[in-house]
C-alpha cells in the first residue's frame, strides 16, 4: 500500500467520524459534502474511476442538494409556526 | 427503554460485533492480493466479446445486466413513491412562483452554465462504453443542469422549463425500455438481455451493440427521475 | 497495515451505527445511514483491489481488433461461433420434448420481466387512464404470473432449471453471468406470491376503488417482480438487488398515508432497519467474494466445501443470516414489523404477511444449503442450536404479543412473527423433513394469513376500525368475514387436517420435545388471540373493556373511520375465501414439498422420505388437537380475564408492561436491538464452532 492510499484512508476515517458527530443537520450537510469529496479521492486512488464518478455526482452533488431542500422545508415550517 | 440503557447496551453489543467483523476480515486475502477468477476472466474476455473498452460498463449492462435492471427499478420505484407521497400531502393552495435572486449577472452566469452542464452529462452518457461513466453518472449531471436553473434564481424559468408530464414519460420509457431491449434478446431466440445488435468497432461511440442502448435507457431514466425528484422537493419548499 | 482498508470499512460501518442509535434528528439519522452505505463501497473496493493493477479501461485497445489473442480466447472459451450454435439448435429441434422444455425455460425471465414492463407502462399512462383500468391490468398480470409459476413447479419437479441471463453460460465452472436457479421450492414460493398479489389486487378493486392512482398498482407489480426475482435468483448479489427493491417498495407502500404521524413512524422503522439489514448482507457478500471470487451461490458452495470453517465463514454466515432474519421479522429483529404492518394498507399487508416475511426465511434456507452447508456441515449442531433458539423465541414472543393486541392489524403482525418463528424452527432442523415442513407450512400458512388480513380488511371496510374493543359486537352482519377469521384462526393453531397442520407435523417430527411444546403453545396463543377478537366482534361475547390489551397509538386506525355499506361485496370477500381454500388445500401437496426439499438439499443426499400417511401419526394429531383445545381455553380466558383471579397477576403486570413498552420505540432502539441480536448470534456461533 502506498503512502497516498494510507493517507486517504485516514482522511476518510476522520471525515466519516465528523459527519456522524455533527449533530446539527445544516452543519452536517456541509460536512457530508466534504466527506463525499474525500470518498471520491479514495476511489480514484484505488483505481475505481467509475465508482468515483458515481460518488461525485450522487454523493457530493445530488444527495446534499436534496438534503438542503429538506432542511429548507423544515426551517420554513419552523418559521411559520 | 431509557436512552442511557439503550446506548450502553448498544456499545457492548457493538464491541462484540466489531470484534466479529475483524475476525471475519482476517480471513480475507491481504489487501491488494485478491485472486478472484471471475473478475480476471471478465477482464480478459469482456472487451473482445462485447467491444466496449470500459469493462465495467460491459459488466454492468451485459454480464450482470439483470442487476442493473433491478437497480434501475429501485430508482424508478423510489421516485414514484416520493412523488406519490409528497403530492398526497401537499396542500394545493399555491403561491405564485417568485424569484429570490435579483442580480442579473448571477442569473446570466447560472443560465449559461445550464447548456454546458447538460452537454457534459450527455457526453458522459454517450461515452459510457469507452471511458469511465455512463448512463447513471451522466444522467445525474444532466439532471443537475435543470437544478441549476433553479439555483441561478429563476424559479419562474425553472417552472416554465419543466414539462412534467414528459418527465414521467421519460422515466418510464427509460425503465420500460431497458426491459423491452432485454425482451428483444428473448424474442430473437436467445436469453433475456442477450445482445441482438451488431457489435461495431470497439472504441467508437456506436459500438458494443445493445449495451449502448441499455446505457442510453438508463441515462434517460436517471435524468428524468432526478429532475422529478428535485421538482417534488422544490415544490415542497416553495409551497411551504 | 495490509488490512487497513478493511478496517476503514468496518470503522465507517460501526460509527454510522453509533450515529443512528444516538441520533435525535431524522435528517441526521438518514445521513448516518449514508455513511454506513459508503462503508460497503469501501469494503467492496478493498476486497477487489489488486496491487499495481489499473482500472479495467482499455483505451490502448486497437480499434476493430479482438482484445486478446486467439489462444487466450480459446482457453477462456469465448462464446461458440455461429456455426456451432446452429448445429446445437438443429440438434435441439429434433425432439419435440426438448423444444417444449426450451419454451418452458423461456418462461423463467418472463416472471420478472412482464410485471416490470407493465409497471413502467402504467406509470407512463398514469395521467391518462382510469385507476380501475390500471387495477384490472395489474390483477391480470399477477394472475398470468401465477399461472406461469405453477407451470414451472411441474416443469422443474424432475430437474431444476438454470436460466442464464444474456445467454452467458458458465465457463470452466466459473459463472460469468447471473442465473435464476429454478427448483420446485422457489417456483412454489413464486406461485404463492403471484396468488397473493392477484387476491390483493382484486380486493383493492372494491376496497380502494378509484381512490388510488395507477402509481399504486405499478408499485404493487414491481413489488411482485422483486419478490419473485428474490425467490428464484441463484446469485448472491442479484438476491441482494431484489432484496433492496423489495425494501424500497415496501417502505413506500407502508407510508402510503404519510400524513398521519404513526404511518410516518411505521414506514421509517421499516426503512431504517431493513436498510441496515441490506448493509449487513453486503458485508456478507463481500466476505464471500473475497474468499471465493464468486457471486453464484452454487459456485461459492463448491469453493467453500473443501475447507474447515474459519472466522470469515462464520462471520459471513452470521451477517447474511441476520440480514435475512430482519426481513423475516424474527426475534429480536421484529420490532419494525409490527409498526409497519399496523399502518400499511390492507392489500399491501396481504403481501407483506403472506410472502415478504417468508421470503426472508427462504433466503436464509437457500444461502445455507447452497453456499454454507458444505463447510458448516460438520458443525451443524451449532447452527441448528442457534437458529432453534431464535425460532423458539420468535414463536413465543410473537404469539404472546399477539395475545396482548386489541387492533386486529397489529395482532396479525405479531401472529406473522410467531409463524415466522415456527418456519424458522423447521429450517433450523437442517434436515430434508424439516425443510419440507417449513416449506409447506410457510406457503400454506402464508396463504391463510393473506386470507386473514383480507378478512380484517372487510371489517375495516364495513366497520371503519380493526380494534376489537371499538367495534365490539358490530360484526353480526358479516358472516363471510366471520367464517374466514374463525376458520383461519383454528387453522393457524395447526389443527388437523389442513395445510399448516401438515407443515407443523413435518417440522415437529424431527424436532426435540421441548421445541414441539413451544410450537403447540405458540400456535395456540396466536389462534386464541384471533378467536377472542372474533368472539368480541362477531358475537359480542366477553367484556367490553380489557386492561390487558395494548391500546394502539392514537391516530393509528382513526382515519379509516367511516362505515361503508358492503352490499354484495363479491370482490371484498371472494379473494379471502379463495386464499383460505388454497391454503387449506395444500395439505395434499406434501409429496411435491418433499421433492422440493430434496432438490434444495442436493448436496446432502438425505434418505428418501416416507409418504404423507406415514407422516401423520397419532401423536401429531394429538398435538394438533391439544393446540386447538388450548387455543379455545386461552381465548375464553382472554374474553373474561377478571373472572379468573390468577395468583401471578401482581408479578405478571410489570412484565407485560415492559413487553409493551419495548415494542413501542424509535428507530434508534430498534437498531440497538438489531446490533444486540447480530452480536449474540455471531458470538454464539463463534463459540460453538471454534
Amino acid at each position: 500500500m502506498t503512502a497516498l492510499q494510507a493517507m486517504t484512508i485516514a482522511l476518510v476515517a476522520l471525515g466519516g467520524l465528523a459527519v456522524v458527530l455533527a449533530y446539527d443537520p445544516l452543519r452536517q450537510a456541509i460536512v457530508l459534502g466534504i466527506y463525499g469529496v474525500l470518498l471520491v479521492i479514495l476511489f480514484v486512488v484505488f483505481q475505481a474511476p467509475d465508482v468515483a464518478l458515481s460518488e461525485l455526482v450522487a454523493g457530493s452533488v445530488a444527495f446534499p442538494l436534496i438534503l438542503l431542500a429538506t432542511l429548507a422545508k423544515l426551517h420554513g415550517r419552523r418559521e411559520d409556526e | 427503554m431509557s436512552r442511557r440503557v439503550r446506548i450502553r447496551g448498544f456499545l457492548v453489543s457493538a464491541l462484540v460485533l466489531a470484534a466479529l467483523l475483524g475476525w471475519g476480515f482476517a480471513g480475507l486475502p491481504d489487501f491488494g492480493h485478491f485472486a478472484g477468477e471471475y473478475a480476471q476472466l471478465l477482464n480478459r474476455v469482456a472487451t473482445g466479446e462485447r467491444h466496449a473498452t470500459n469493462v465495467v460498463t460491459s459488466i454492468v449492462f451485459d454480464y450482470r445486466g439483470v442487476d442493473t435492471m433491478g437497480e434501475e427499478f429501485i430508482l424508478f420505484a423510489a421516485v414514484i413513491t416520493v412523488g406519490m407521497l409528497l403530492r398526497e400531502t401537499r396542500d394545493e393552495g399555491r403561491r405564485a412562483p417568485r424569484d429570490e435572486v435579483r442580480s442579473d449577472a448571477i442569473r446570466l452566469f447560472g443560465v449559461s452554465m445550464v447548456g454546458a452542464t447538460v452537454l457534459l452529462g450527455l457526453s458522459i452518457v454517450a461515452h459510457g462504453t469507452i471511458t469511465p461513466g455512463g448512463g447513471f453518472q451522466g444522467g445525474v449531471v444532466c439532471a443537475s443542469g435543470l437544478a441549476l436553473v433553479y439555483a441561478a434564481g429563476s424559479y419562474r424559468a425553472y417552472r416554465a422549463a419543466g414539462p412534467y408530464e414528459f418527465l414521467e414519460l421519460g422515466e418510464s420509457t427509460g425503465a420500460g425500455g431497458y426491459v423491452a431491449i432485454g425482451l428483444a434478446g428473448l424474442a430473437a431466440g436467445s436469453a433475456l438481455l442477450a445482445n441482438v445488435l451488431p457489435l461495431g468497432t470497439a472504441g467508437e461511440l456506436n459500438s458494443a451493440g445493445t449495451i449502448t442502448m441499455l446505457n442510453a435507457g438508463v441515462g434517460l431514466e436517471v435524468s428524468a427521475a432526478l429532475v422529478l425528484l428535485f421538482h417534488e422537493f422544490l415544490e415542497e419548499v416553495e409551497h411551504r | 497495515m495490509s488490512y487497513l482498508p478493511y478496517a476503514l470499512a468496518g470503522w465507517l460501518f460501526m460509527i454510522g451505527l453509533y450515529g443512528i442509535v444516538t441520533s435525535r434528528h431524522l435528517v441526521h439519522l438518514v445521513v448516518c445511514l449514508s455513511v454506513m452505505q459508503s462503508s460497503t463501497y469501501v469494503f467492496f473496493l478493498a476486497v477487489g483491489y489488486r496491487e499495481g493493477a489499473s482500472a479495467p479501461i482499455f483505451k490502448d485497445y486497437p480499434l476493430g481488433k479482438p482484445a486478446v489473442d486467439r489462444r487466450q480466447r480459446d482457453r477462456d472459451g469465448a462464446a461458440p461461433r455461429a456455426r456451432d450454435r446452429d448445429l446445437e439448435a438443429r440438434r435441439h429441434r429434433r425432439s419435440r420434448r426438448a423444444e417444449a422444455e426450451a419454451a418452458m425455460t423461456a418462461l423463467v425471465p418472463l416472471l420478472v420481466a412482464i410485471p416490470l414492463i407493465v409497471a413502467a407502462l402504467l406509470v407512463a399512462a398514469a395521467q391518462r387512464i382510469h385507476p380501475l383500468v390500471a387495477n384490472v391490468t395489474a390483477a391480470a398480470v399477477a394472475a398470468t404470473v401465477t399461472v406461469l409459476a405453477v407451470l414451472l413447479i411441474f416443469r422443474t419437479s424432475h430437474a431444476p432449471i438454470d436460466y442464464w441471463f444474456g445467454g452467458w453460460h458458465p465457463r470452466h465452472g466459473i459463472a460469468i453471468g447471473i442465473a435464476f436457479h429454478v427448483e420446485p421450492l422457489g417456483a412454489g414460493v413464486a406461485a404463492a406470491t403471484g396468488a397473493l398479489a392477484t387476491a390483493a389486487l382484486l380486493f383493492s378493486l372494491e376496497y380502494f376503488a378509484e381512490h388510488v392512482q395507477p402509481y399504486f398498482h405499478a408499485l404493487m407489480l414491481i413489488f411482485l417482480a422483486a419478490m419473485i426475482g428474490f425467490s428464484l435468483s441463484g446469485d448472491l448479489f442479484n438476491m441482494f438487488v431484489f432484496f433492496e427493491l423489495m425494501s424500497i417498495i415496501g417502505f413506500g407502500l407502508t407510508g402510503y398515508r404519510i400524513e398521519r404521524r404513526s404511518v410516518l413512524q411505521g414506514a421509517l422503522n421499516f426503512g431504517v432497519t431493513n436498510t441496515i439489514a441490506a448493509f449487513l448482507i453486503m458485508f456478507g457478500i463481500g466476505l464471500l467474494y473475497g474468499r471465493t471470487g464468486a457471486l453464484n451461490l452454487q459456485q461459492i458452495g463448491e469453493t467453500l466445501r473443501h475447507r474447515q470453517p474459519d472466522g470469515l465463514v462464520v462471520v459471513a454466515f452470521t451477517v447474511l443470516a441476520v440480514g435475512f432474519l430482519v426481513k423475516a421479522g424474527a426475534f429480536p429483529f421484529h420490532f419494525w414489523l409490527s409498526d409497519a404492518y399496523a399502518v400499511a394498507p390492507i392489500p399491501v399487508c396481504v403481501l407483506f404477511s403472506g410472502v415478504m416475511s417468508d421470503l426472508g426465511l427462504h433466503g436464509l434456507a437457500r444461502v445455507y444449503w447452497d453456499a454454507f452447508s458444505g463447510t458448516l456441515g460438520g458443525h451443524d449442531e451449532a447452527v441448528k442450536g442457534v437458529l432453534l433458539v431464535v425460532g423458539c423465541l420468535s414463536a413465543l414472543v410473537g404469539a404472546g404479543m399477539a395475545f396482548l393486541q386489541a387492533s386486529l392489524k397489529r395482532m396479525m403482525a405479531f401472529v406473522t412473527i410467531a409463524h415466522i418463528g415456527a418456519g424458522l424452527i423447521g429450517i433450523a432442523l437442517l434436515s430434508a423433513r424439516g425443510l419440507a415442513g417449513a416449506t409447506v407450512y410457510m406457503v400454506a400458512d402464508g396463504l391463510v394469513r393473506g386470507a386473514l388480513f383480507l378478512a380484517v380488511g372487510v371489517i375495516m371496510y364495513g366497520l371503519g376500525n380493526p380494534n376489537e374493543l371499538r367495534v365490539f359486537g358490530r360484526g353480526r352482519g358479516m358472516p363471510v368475514a366471520a367464517i374466514v377469521l374463525l376458520v383461519g384462526a383454528v387453522t393457524t393453531a395447526a389443527v388437523p387436517p389442513f395445510g399448516p397442520f401438515v407443515g407443523r407435523t413435518l417440522i415437529s417430527q424431527s424436532a426435540p420435545g421441548i421445541v414441539t411444546a413451544v410450537l403447540v403453545v405458540s400456535g395456540a396463543l396466536g389462534a386464541a388471540a384471533l378467536l377472542r377478537a372474533s368472539a368480541r366482534i362477531f358475537l359480542g361475547l366477553g367484556d367490553r373493556r380489557d386492561p390487558l390489551l395494548v391500546a394502539p397509538p392514537t391516530g393509528e386506525d382513526e382515519d379509516e373511520g367511516e362505515e361503508r355499506p358492503i352490499g354484495l361485496g363479491l370482490l371484498l370477500r371472494l379473494p379471502a375465501i379463495l386464499l383460505l381454500a388454497a391454503g387449506l388445500g395444500l395439505a395434499f401437496a406434501t409429496g411435491l414439498a418433499d421433492r422440493a426439499a430434496l432438490h434444495t438439499l442436493r448436496g446432502a443426499k438425505p434418505p428418501p422420505l416416507p409418504s404423507l400417511s406415514q407422516h401423520v401419526t397419532t401423536a401429531s394429531v394429538a398435538y394438533g388437537v391439544l393446540s386447538g383445545v388450548l387455543a379455545l381455553g386461552l381465548a375464553a380466558f382472554g374474553l373474561y380475564p377478571r373472572r379468573l383471579r390468577l395468583p401471578g397477576g401482581r408479578f405478571a403486570a410489570p412484565l407485560l408492561a415492559g413487553a409493551k413498552a419495548v415494542h413501542d420505540g424509535v428507530p434508534g432502539e430498534y437498531v440497538a436491538w438489531l446490533t444486540f441480536g447480530a452480536a449474540a448470534i455471531g458470538a454464539a456461533l463463534a463459540l460453538l464452532i471454534r
